[in-house]
C-alpha cells in the first residue's frame, strides 16, 4: 500500500485510510471534527463547574458544619450596654462551661480587634468603631453535630444568661446549599443538553454523508456487501473524525481550566480556586473516550437505521 | 438456478416494463439477452440482480424464494453474482485494483490473496500497467475491462452482463467472451444483455428475447435469427 503513497501524480490512487466509500475526501469531515471539538469543549467546562460546585460546596460546608457561633449581646436582657469587662466575664464562663463537653473541641473567644475586623466590611472601611458596643463573639469547633448535642450545649449557656444566642449557621448554609445544588443540576442539564446536541450532530453527519454516497451503498449491497460491513466503514471514520475533535477540545478546554487556576485565588475563603482533584482531571481526560464512544455507537444505529430503510 | 414465474415489474404507478416473464436457467447455462432499445433488458437484469423485488410474480434464484428474503441472507445470495453494469459503476475514488479487489474483500479474503488475484486477473485483462490508476483517467473500454474484472474476480456462480463488450474493440469484445465462456465451462452460469449480432451469431448460445416486456426463449439460433429480424 506505500507504494500508492510515494506516486503523487494525478490520477493516481492514495490508499491512505482506504475505505470503499470516499469518506476521507467528504467536505463535511472538518465540519464535524470542529463541532465535537466546540462539543468537548463546552461539556469540559460544563463539568468543571459541576467539580467547581462541589469543591465550593464542600469547602463551605466542611466549614461551617460542625462548627458555631455563641454571641453575648453587646446590652443585657433589659436593654442596659454591657461593658467589655462584663462580656469578658461572661465569655469566660462560657467557655469554661463548654469546657467538659466531649463533642467540643474548642471554643474561642475572638478578641475585639478580631470582631472589628469582621464588622468592618458592613460598616465602611472609613467608620470609626472602636467606641461602638460590640458583642462577644466565641468560636465553637465541634467534632460531631446532631441535635441533641446542640441542645446540652445550648441548655448550658443560656443557664449563663438567657439573651446569649448561639447561631448554628443551620439557615445561611442551607440556603448556600440550595443555590450549590441548584447550579450544579443546571450544569448537569446543560451537559446532558450538550451530550444530545453531539448526538443529534453526528447522526446529522452521518445521514448526510450517506445520501451523499448513496449510489455507492447502492453498489456496494449489489456486490454482496452486508449491513454490518457498510457500517464498520461508516462507524471507523466518525470515530477517527470524533476522537480527532474531542482531543482538539480536551487541549482547548485544558488550557482555559489552566488559565483559569492560575489567575484564580486560593486563599480566597469564600471561592476557593479551580484546582482539580486527581479523580476530578481523570474524569476530564475521559472525556474524549466518552464522547467518541458516543460518536461511535451513534454512527453504528444511525447507519444500521438508514441501511434498513434502503431496498 | 433462475426461475421467473409470472414476474411483473413497474416502476411506481407506471405501467410494467415488465410482464408475465416465465423462464428456468439451469446451472451452467450460457444465454444471451437481447431486444430493442426499451424492452426491459436492463430492469430484468436489475431482478436477476436483486437490485430490486418483482411487483408481481414469484423470483427463486439458487433454489431460495427471493420475494421475502430477509436483507442478510440477501447480501449472500448477492455475493453469488457478479454483475457488469452498463454504466460501469465503478468507485471513482479507488484504483483499477481496489475497484477490482472489492468483491473479494467484502467476502473477507485475505490481502495476500487478494493481491495475487487481482494482480492476475488485470495483467489478463490488459491493464497491469494501470492497477493504481483512479477510473476516471481510463478510456471507456479499460473501465469496461475493470468492471468485467471486479464482476469475475470472485468466481460468481452467476454472471450477469450488460453490454459487456459495447465500447470495446472487436479483438478485445471477443477475447473476453472467450473469458466468459471460460467461466461458464468452470460451472459460472451467464447471462449476456447484447445487441451485438456478430457476437451473438460468432457464440450461438440460446437468447432471451425481450419485447415490449414480455419474454421469449428461443434455444435454436436459427430460429431466433428468423425471427428477431423484425424487431430491430
Amino acid at each position: 500500500m506505500s507504494r500508492f503513497r510515494k506516486n503523487k501524480r494525478l490520477g493516481i490512487a492514495d490508499s491512505k485510510g482506504r475505505y470503499d466509500l470516499p469518506l476521507n475526501k467528504s467536505a463535511g469531515s472538518n465540519f464535524m471534527i470542529v463541532l465535537v471539538a466546540l462539543m468537548t469543549f463546552l461539556a469540559m467546562m460544563a463539568l468543571s463547574a459541576t467539580f467547581l460546585l462541589n469543591s465550593v460546596t464542600h469547602h463551605w460546608s466542611s466549614g461551617l458544619e460542625n462548627s458555631l457561633t455563641i454571641e453575648i449581646p453587646a446590652s443585657d436582657a433589659e436593654g442596659k450596654l454591657r461593658t467589655q469587662d462584663d462580656i469578658a466575664a461572661l465569655s469566660k464562663r462560657v467557655q469554661d462551661t463548654l469546657q467538659p463537653f466531649a463533642e467540643i473541641n474548642s471554643a474561642t473567644a475572638l478578641s475585639q480587634e478580631e470582631i472589628q475586623e469582621l464588622v468592618s466590611p458592613w460598616l465602611g472601611e472609613d467608620l470609626s468603631i472602636g467606641d461602638m458596643p460590640l458583642p462577644g463573639l466565641i468560636s465553637v469547633e465541634l467534632n460531631s453535630r446532631n441535635p441533641e448535642n446542640l441542645k446540652s450545649i445550648t441548655d448550658a449557656v443560656t443557664a449563663i444568661a438567657k439573651d446569649i444566642k448561639i447561631d448554628t449557621h443551620e439557615t445561611w448554609l442551607n440556603d448556600i446549599l440550595r443555590l450549590a445544588g441548584t447550579l450544579k443540576i443546571s450544569a448537569s442539564f446543560v451537559t446532558l443538553i450538550i451530550g444530545l446536541t453531539t448526538i443529534t450532530a453526528i447522526a446529522g453527519a452521518i445521514r448526510s454523508r450517506m445520501a451523499e454516497h448513496r449510489d455507492d451503498i447502492e453498489l456496494l449491497h449489489l456486490m454482496g456487501a452486508s449491513d454490518m460491513y457498510i457500517t464498520k466503514q461508516l462507524q471507523r471514520h466518525a470515530l477517527i473524525l470524533t476522537i480527532k475533535g474531542s482531543i482538539f477540545g480536551l487541549g482547548a478546554g485544558l488550557a482555559i481550566i489552566g488559565l483559569m487556576s492560575l489567575l484564580g485565588s486560593s486563599d480566597n475563603p469564600v471561592m476557593p480556586g479551580l484546582s482539580l482533584s486527581i479523580p476530578n482531571t481523570v474524569g476530564l481526560l475521559l472525556l474524549p473516550i466518552a464522547i467518541s464512544f458516543i460518536g461511535w455507537i451513534t454512527a453504528r444505529f444511525t447507519v444500521l437505521r438508514v441501511l434498513g430503510q434502503m431496498p | 438456478m433462475i426461475k421467473f414465474e409470472h414476474v411483473g415489474l413497474r416502476y411506481g404507478i407506471g405501467p410494467e416494463v415488465l410482464s408475465d416473464i416465465n423462464f428456468t436457467l439451469e446451472p451452467g447455462s450460457f444465454h444471451f439477452l437481447t431486444g430493442p432499445s426499451g424492452a426491459g433488458k436492463t430492469s430484468l437484469m436489475s431482478l436477476m440482480f436483486l437490485g430490486r423485488k418483482p411487483t408481481r410474480g414469484l423470483v427463486t434464484m439458487f433454489d431460495q424464494n427471493v420475494n421475502d428474503m430477509d436483507r442478510a441472507k440477501l447480501s449472500k445470495l448477492r455475493q453469488k453474482i457478479g454483475v457488469v453494469f452498463q454504466e460501469f459503476r465503478l468507485l471513482p475514488h479507488l484504483s483499477a485494483f481496489d475497484n477490482v479487489a472489492l468483491p473479494l474483500r467484502i467476502t473477507g479474503h485475505r490481502e495476500s490473496e487478494i493481491k495475487s488475484n487481482v494482480d492476475e486477473l488485470l495483467e489478463w485483462v490488459g491493464l497491469g500497467d494501470y492497477k493504481n490508476v483512479l477510473p476516471l483517467t481510463l478510456s471507456g473500454g479499460q473501465q469496461q475491462r475493470v468492471a468485467i474484472a471486479r464482476a469475475v474476480i470472485a468466481r460468481p456462480k452467476l454472471l450477469l452482463a450488460d453490454e459487456p463488450t459495447g465500447n470495446l474493440d472487436d479483438n478485445i469484445g471477443f477475447r473476453l467472451m472467450h473469458l466468459f465462456e471460460q467461466l461458464n465451462r468452470m460451472g459460472t452460469t451467464i447471462v449476456i444483455a447484447t445487441h451485438s449480432q456478430s457476437i451473438m451469431e460468432k457464440f450461438g448460445h440460446p437468447r432471451l428475447v425481450l419485447d415490449a416486456g414480455t419474454l421469449h426463449v428461443h434455444e435454436q439460433t436459427s430460429w431466433v435469427q428468423k425471427n428477431i429480424e423484425g424487431v430491430y
